[in-house]
């Protein structure tokens, strides 16, 4: 195995088992030898991310192991996005994220925006209590592929409606594509709503949105 | 045969077929009902009583319900619970309008919009070490002002000797604690990242929680029925952590608590548990809990329930089941009447089951279905009750 193989594989490694602190060291260590973001990003971090992925779906692992491999996988991305940025890799879409407003949960959309950006999705959060204008403005701004709406409760779910009717309202309804998700959401909910889809769970959120980007 | 709401409850623990199905509504912050669809219940009652709310916390938002809405309801349980010391009640009700809300353990609740608070503050969101478990300001568990009010209430309700009497302190779970301290995801990834830390933390909380539940049973005294403690374990899908980590880490806290509330109180142990949980039901059984809430039954195996009466209902009670995920906010009430049916047609031969709400009842649910609900369980769950198609 070459050093560059080895390095991945301990990328890999570190990422598959949440280890921040390794995962940025041997990031670091990578960009030292001259090897690409791309390549640390594309061969390594996100084959593990997909890999607890499909261990959650499993269920071989939980949410703590989850959020973990996530935090490592942010933890390299802060110092690989800037450099990925300025190499002009080309994103597979741009996709709005936010927590509906009344509802500050976030654990579940924050995977996502891990999971997403990890497969190479250019991600703009907008946070929690995000209100309907807001989800507007930065489709007028952003001009995203895809907007994501997250919800917990029954109560803040109704939110969805609110927020389409609105984006529609102001002519913007055609440009995008909207997923919803969190615990109250399924295919009934997505109909009434006006969505375009829900995903489930954070690690099928990627194919989701490929999937109504024609992607897939 | 008519029987009291209290024999009636205490029948149905113990797995016998009372007159009808209990009903298990208001008391608790799981089983309770929040204030606009109680105002709603009021008006369509034609009741006229205060709003108030439970533990005296309106950034909760869960009322505390009337004597006549409660019997209207055909709630067969009446509840004690504690209160924040009188100096944190003081501070919160003086504090200036729209400021956190921060209660004795240092975590809170923030206002997002107006009159919707979320527990945001989370005072120990970095720690990772033992010794910033060390070094925390612990709230005094030992304050009598907690408790002060439960005994006469309590002897009140037994004197009336007509109700069950629920006890429901207020969040004395070790993992909700921890949540609340540190945030849910923090507290979820520090069980993975930082195992020895997020086991004495629990272990820490869960000995906060003890000293003040002792103070609690003490003051109750023979004047309880059931006592409710819970954790949330599961999620919408599965489990919040993996079988292997709650048995190594939670389970045997819980053991421990739960054992600590048997020594002192022959009631009932009712656990709350939110979610899928039903790989962990055998632990739950095994550790001692009588009665099983809330059965979400939108979550993964739980809508299976008759796999859960097949496969526990000679051991454990059943508390919950009648769907807040779609059923009772956006049902119309002939759904509602078809779904309590239901549920009671499994779930209600050979007793050990009683009616509730998957949850509190939140503020998107209609009043008319509330009444619908219990209206079903007097029209289907009296006994005997022939097991339906569905079952």
């Amino acid at each position: 195995m070459t050093d560059r193989e080895e390095l991945l594989d301990l990328l890999y490694g570190s990422v598959l088992s949440g280890d921040v602190d390794s995962a940025v060291a041997v990031t670091q260590e990578g960009l030292g030898v001259d090897v690409e973001p791309t390549v640390l990003l594309f061969d390594a971090m996100i084959p593990a991310l997909e890999e607890v992925g499909r261990r959650f779906e499993t269920g071989e692992v939980f949410l703590p192991e989850m959020l973990i491999a996530a935090n490592a996988m942010q933890g390299a991305m802060t110092i690989l996005r800037p450099l990925i940025v300025a190499a002009g890799v080309e994103t597979v879409g741009r996709f709005v994220m936010g927590t509906v407003a009344g509802d500050i949960h976030d654990v579940g959309k924050n995977l996502c925006n891990v999971m997403l950006e990890g497969a190479g999705f250019e991600v703009i959060d907008l946070g929690i209590n995000v209100p309907a204008e807001a989800f507007v403005e930065a489709i007028r701004e952003k001009e995203p592929d895809v907007v994501g709406m997250s919800a917990f409760l029954t109560t803040t779910a109704i939110e969805f409606a609110r927020n389409i009717e609105l984006i529609a309202e102001v002519g913007l309804r055609d440009q995008v594509k909207i997923l919803i998700g969190g615990a109250p959401v399924d295919q009934a909910l997505v109909d009434s709503a006006g969505a375009d889809g829900f995903a489930p769970d954070a690690s099928s959120a990627v194919r989701v949105a490929k999937s109504v980007m024609g992607l897939a | 045969m008519s029987m009291t709401p209290r024999e009636r409850v205490l029948a149905a623990i113990r797995h016998g077929e009372p007159d009808r199905v209990p009903i298990v509504l208001g008391v608790s912050n799981a089983t309770g009902i929040k204030m606009k669809p109680y105002r709603e219940l009021k008006r369509l009652l034609g009741i006229e009583a205060p709003d108030e709310y439970l533990y005296l916390w309106p950034e909760l938002g869960t009322a505390a319900i009337d004597e006549e809405t409660l019997v209207q309801l055909g709630s067969d349980v009446r509840g004690v619970w504690d209160l924040e010391p009188a100096s944190v009640l003081e501070a919160n009700t003086t504090r200036p309008p729209h400021a956190d809300y921060i209660n004795s353990w240092g975590s809170g609740a923030t206002e997002i919009r107006p009159g919707e608070w979320f527990p945001m503050v989370c005072p120990m969101k970095s720690a990772t070490t033992t010794k910033e478990i060390e070094d925390y300001p612990w709230p005094d568990m030992d304050d009598p002002t907690r408790v002060a009010h439960v005994a006469k209430e309590a002897a009140r309700l037994a004197a009336e000797d007509r109700y069950a009497i629920m006890a429901t302190p207020w969040l004395l779970f070790p993992l909700e604690r921890a949540f609340a301290m540190q945030g849910m995801d923090t507290f979820l990834m520090n069980l993975a990242l930082h195992p020895e830390f997020a086991e004495a933390l629990l272990w820490k909380l869960e000995e906060l929680c003890k000293t003040l539940m002792g103070h609690f049973l003490a003051t109750l005294g023979e004047h309880v029925d059931i006592i409710k403690i819970g954790d949330d374990l599961g999620t919408q899908e599965s489990l919040l952590m993996s079988p292997a980590m709650y048995r190594s880490i939670l389970k045997p806290i819980h053991a421990d608590y739960i054992a600590f509330i048997r020594e002192r109180t022959s009631a009932k142990v009712f656990f709350h548990t939110d979610g899928d949980v039903f790989p962990l039901i055998d632990d739950l059984a095994e550790m001692g809990v009588d009665i099983l809430n809330p059965i979400q039954t939108s979550a993964g195996k739980m809508a299976d329930l008759q796999e859960l009466k097949a496969r526990w209902g000679d051991r454990l009670t059943f508390c919950g089941a009648i769907d807040t995920h779609r059923v009772l906010p956006a049902g119309t009430p002939d759904e509602v009447r078809a779904e309590v049916r239901r549920v009671i047609e499994i779930m209600g031969p050979g007793g050990g089951y009683m009616v509730s709400s998957v949850h509190t009842v939140m503020n998107d649910v209609p009043a008319q279905n509330i009444l619908a609900m219990v209206d079903a369980v007097r029209e289907f769950g009296t006994y005997p009750i022939a097991a339906g198609d569905a079952a």
